[in-house]
């Protein structure tokens, strides 16, 4: 059965303040698959990333050239078409960072905060996607009780928990992943881990590892990084 | 701090330090010497909470306090919510060499001489005051306060720029990446993140506003009585200073004025020191 | 729905603000230029009196803005020579050898002196001069030199912190070098950490240079005068442009006057923006944070 393609750049580069990054990079993503890149530091896995959900934009000195077409809401677009704007984009495709991010809120309203962005304003609506984004990632019945607290407090593990939740709350097409458990502990990498595992059902991830059996273990498709060079 | 272990020069250093925070104490020494015989004679309530009449025999201060507060309350009102805005603009709203441009722009305005806006004030403002209000000189609290309010933003812009571009960049990017508009990421992380160097700010300004002299000698009018309305005639503390001093040295009228510089001196201080204490309270909470 | 509404209104209200200030300044500068620039002509400095007679100090300038300028320039000759040296001096000694409660005293010290209002500054100037004339009998009065010392007072804290700012600001490991081959803690600061620093300190002195030039208030309580010509010595009252322009607005006599109060307003701009400026191309860094402007 033939796996569909849910992203697929050509000839994609990228440059930061006149050094090349990225070097004609184009590459087929499968859709619903846990996609593994690896490589050196440097190498430009992150950059990577960055493309996809155009976060790039946010920082001073980048330029890219190519296409980077993504396959939304039924059908294919290049992500940089006017018709889809920035902000749409990004609640599809969302983003994980490698050091846990929570905002300086509540546990609730860290997951509640795309919400927010969106417009979205009905109380018991968002309820419901607050609980049903902690419950995937099994942190409902650790914070039920105090979805007051600042999200700051939670250990590492449950704050890039926290952040996968807020993350998922809108249903993201797409997950980009950049090095998810390089700042836990083994026991919440392999809980994190085992939640990817279970995400491929409802979206498309994409993943920058550092170790070898994680990759090993979770990734359907494994492609490696070398000076801004992929391969399969 | 061994100081047996310094050379000479090094010593010089000390001396200069030294030297250099005795002036704070000096200046004070100053007002309080020769503003003591007047607070001694125990009139410090006659001359705080009475009005100035000097043919009565009245040296109070009460008006120039008043008015001194007031505009200096005012010109915040209106430079405050404008700072704000022009920050939210240089840091987030406009396009990024647009920024560059706005920034330089406010860098340099810091460096027009208060003396030269009073001055195009006095003859663009105060006319178009006049007719406005219909009689009287045109000059009053409300012609000062837009004023003093242009005065002292481009130092509270710059200020309040600089703390909201302090904030993390792993909040900013975490807005960017939920697809966060940039007044949205400023509205809901930015701003309470950076709020007490806002604070900060607003400390700042007011003690300039409350500082400033020529704006509201040139602008607000120097009547010494309590005015009715802001559109009226008005005298400040530091005008008040401004203008007194030809007079004979050893006058209650002179002497009246140490007892606005003693205030304006302790006032300033206790901003200062509050500002300080705020800077490092909230440094040590995050 | 109201979120969205809020969030708009913001962005439009501070769009207007900026245009606010920055049409403010327009009108302002504009206004100036209008009323003053018929007035920017060499009689505007040199009167009556021939350019190279005044310059020579062979005549006296009657009409024109030359004494006002040659005070001006004075004052901030005289000042700076006073607050650089101590200025910096106090700045080393903040960034390198002071700890504990001392600094945190003379952080103080420099934030009240930071924030004292200038006519304060003024008067304080002014009871020196009271306290000196009582002492020498009556031979002191308020002059160039008391003006110096005031508006040096005035300026320190910014010299002072701008330069240890700079010097605090050095890569630690660029600060450890040099005594790590065998320099001495002076010499590393003299060899190594000034010239690091040099570009922001050479900054604060020139924003210094600026604040001297435009002051009003403490020059006009020690010494500065509408008229006095060019001052011989420093224990003589002088003129100067800003308190020129403050003179004229109450005093002038007639529409040419006012013209050349509008031309004084436009030189004193020129320089003080131009100062400034020059501060803006010479520093690299983008922010620093103008605390005491």
């Amino acid at each position: 059965m033939e796996i569909p393609i849910k992203i697929r750049t050509q000839s994609l580069c990228f440059y930061y303040r006149r050094r090349q990054v990225l070097h004609d990079i184009s590459l087929e993503l499968p859709a619903n698959q846990i996609t593994a890149i690896t490589g050196p530091s440097g190498s430009g896995k992150s950059t990577f990333l960055m493309v996809l959900n155009r976060l790039w934009e946010e920082v001073e000195g980048c330029a890219i050239s190519g296409k980077v077409t993504m396959e939304l809401d039924g059908h294919f677009n290049n992500i940089h078409d006017s018709t889809l704007s920035v902000r749409e984009l990004r609640r599809k495709v969302a983003m994980v960072f490698q050091q846990p991010n929570p905002l300086p809120m509540s546990i609730y309203k860290n997951i509640a905060f795309p919400l927010r962005l969106a417009h979205i304003n009905d109380k018991t609506r968002i309820n419901e996607k607050v609980e049903s984004a902690l419950r995937q990632v099994c942190l409902w019945d650790e914070v039920k009780d105090r979805l007051g607290d600042d999200g700051r407090l939670l250990s590492g593990g449950q704050q890039q928990r926290l952040c996968l939740a807020r993350a998922l709350v809108l249903n993201p097409e797409v997950l980009l992943l950049d090095e998810p458990t390089s700042s836990l502990d083994p026991e919440a990498s392999t809980a994190i881990e085992e939640l990817l595992l279970t995400l491929k059902s409802q979206c498309t991830l994409i993943m920058v590892s550092h170790y070898q059996d994680q990759i090993q273990r979770i990734a359907d498709l494994h492609i490696k990084v070398l000076n801004g060079r992929f391969s399969i | 701090m061994r100081f047996w272990t310094y050379s000479v020069n090094e010593y010089l250093f000390l001396i200069a330090a030294v030297f250099s925070g005795l002036l704070a104490v000096a200046i004070f020494c100053f007002l309080l010497f020769f503003g003591l015989p007047l607070l001694q004679s125990g009139q410090l309530a006659d001359l705080l909470f009475s009005s100035w009449a000097p043919d009565k025999g009245l040296y109070g201060i009460y008006p120039m306090l008043i008015i001194s507060l007031t505009l200096a309350t005012l010109s915040m009102l209106i430079s405050f919510p404008v700072s704000l805005g022009c920050s939210f603009v240089i840091t987030s709203l406009a396009p990024v060499r647009l920024r560059r441009i706005l920034l330089a722009i406010i860098r340099v305005m810091t460096g027009i001489p208060t003396v030269v806006y009073s001055f195009a004030a006095l003859f663009l403002l105060v006319p178009i005051m006049r007719n406005l209000v219909g009689h009287g000189s045109g000059m009053s609290i409300l012609t000062a306060a837009p004023v003093l309010a242009l005065v002292i933003a481009p130092t509270m812009i710059l200020f309040f720029v600089d703390s909201l571009n302090k904030v993390s960049s792993s909040f900013t990017l975490a807005v960017d990446a939920l697809g966060g508009s940039e007044i949205q990421k400023l509205l809901y992380v930015i701003l309470p993140l950076a709020w007490p160097g806002i604070v900060n700010g607003v400390l700042l300004g007011f003690g300039r506003a409350m500082g400033d002299t020529m704006v509201s000698l040139m602008l607000a009018g120097n009547s010494t009585a309590v005015p009715e309305s802001m559109t009226e005639s008005a005298r400040t503390l530091t005008a008040h200073i401004a203008l007194v001093m030809a007079f004979d040295f050893d006058s209650m009228e002179f002497k009246s004025i140490f007892v606005c510089g003693l205030f304006l001196y302790i006032l300033t201080a206790a901003l200062m020191l509050l500002f300080r204490m705020s800077t490092v309270y909230f440094s040590e909470r995050t | 729905m109201m979120e969205k509404l809020f969030e708009k209104s913001v962005v439009v209200l501070s769009w207007i603000a900026g245009l606010l200030l920055i049409s403010s300044l327009l009108l302002l500068i504009a206004y100036l230029v209008y009323k003053g620039g018929s007035s920017l002509r060499l009689s505007l400095i040199f009167g009556d009196t021939a350019p190279i007679d005044a310059l020579m100090l062979k005549r006296q300038v009657f009409d024109g803005l030359l004494p006002a300028i040659a005070g001006t320039l004075l004052l901030i000759i005289g000042s700076m020579l006073i607050a650089i040296p101590v200025g910096v001096a106090a700045g080393i000694y903040m960034a390198e050898y002071c700890r504990g409660t001392m600094k945190a005293l003379l952080n103080l010290a420099f934030d009240i002196l930071a924030g004292v209002p200038s006519i304060i500054v003024g008067l304080a100037g002014l009871l020196l001069t009271i306290f000196l004339n009582r002492k020498f009998q009556g031979q002191i009065s308020t002059c160039l030199l008391i003006s110096c010392f005031s508006l040096a007072s005035l300026v320190l804290p910014y010299i002072i912190r701008t330069t240890q700012t700079a010097l605090e600001a050095v890569d630690p490991i660029v600060r450890k070098t040099a005594p790590v081959l065998g320099a001495s803690r002076l010499q590393n600061i003299t060899m190594v950490l000034l010239p690091n620093s040099v570009s922001d300190i050479i900054s604060g002195v020139i924003l210094a240079t600026g604040r001297c030039a435009e002051d009003t208030a403490v020059i006009m309580l020690t010494g500065a005068v509408a008229t006095a010509g060019i001052p011989r010595s420093v224990f003589d009252q002088y003129e100067a442009l800003p308190f020129y322009i403050y003179y004229i607005s109450s005093q002038y006599t007639g529409p040419d006057e006012l013209a050349q109060g509008f031309g004084a307003a436009i030189i004193l701009l020129i320089l003080c923006t131009g100062l400034l400026v020059s501060t803006l191309w010479i520093q690299r860094r983008l922010s620093t944070i103008l605390l005491y402007r």
